[in-house]
């Protein structure tokens, strides 16, 4: 009666979409880093050469997010809504240390506040909310 | 929502790798229904209901305060 788990339509598919979030996420970074050294490392900042590294950024970011949708579809209904439930937390947390973050030059407490590095609260937040929803949920 | 599903699959000797495989979810997703931990979604409900051959009533029922 039981198959085993690699055998089933979700785990194949969720297999596959990974796989095309992997490849258009790594085709993503590759076209950003390219984007922030080509100018000046191979095409001495040629307008049309970076308007073109602009365009391949932008149509790589695209298909990355498209990648990610289709992942998002190809979960289970749990996995899904555990997701957009972390990404939901991660805007609101995002949010309010965006605010806190921003006003440290004003009142002093920082020189300057780069906005790229909200990226990395991103990028911890969300894998630890979704590392602590699905636990909660799904521990025996 | 309560739900029967631990004891219907005990009933057919079913694991929760079993049940998950005729779902197309996952197990742990089997294990967080029964535990009433997740409420799963009508067509979700409507497949449950499909495969161990009842109506969704006999499986899940609200609780008094849902």
């Amino acid at each position: 009666m039981s198959q085993p788990k690699e055998t089933t339509n979700l785990a194949r598919e969720l297999r596959s979409t990974t796989r095309k979030l992997f490849l258009f996420t790594g085709a993503w970074l590759a076209s950003t880093a390219l984007l922030t050294f080509g100018p000046r490392i191979w095409w001495g900042y040629d307008v049309l050469a970076t308007g073109i590294a602009i365009g391949v950024n932008l149509f790589a970011g695209a298909m990355m997010l498209f990648a990610f949708f289709r992942h998002l579809k190809s979960m289970d209904e749990l996995q899904r809504q555990t997701h957009l439930e972390a990404m939901a937390l991660t805007l609101g947390i995002t949010m309010i240390l965006t605010v806190i973050y921003g006003s440290l030059p004003t009142v002093q407490l920082l020189t300057e506040s780069p906005p790229a590095n909200i990226l990395f609260v991103m990028g911890i937040t969300y894998p630890l909310t979704v590392i602590s929803l699905w636990l909660s949920r799904t521990s025996e | 929502m309560k739900n029967r599903l631990k004891v219907l699959r005990a009933e057919r000797d079913w694991t929760q790798a079993d049940l998950a495989c005729q779902l197309d979810v996952t197990r742990q997703t089997v294990n967080a229904i029964e535990k009433g931990k997740y409420d799963p979604s009508l067509p979700l409900a409507f497949k449950i209901a499909d495969v161990f051959q009842l109506s969704i009533e006999q499986i899940f029922a609200p609780l008094k305060d849902d």
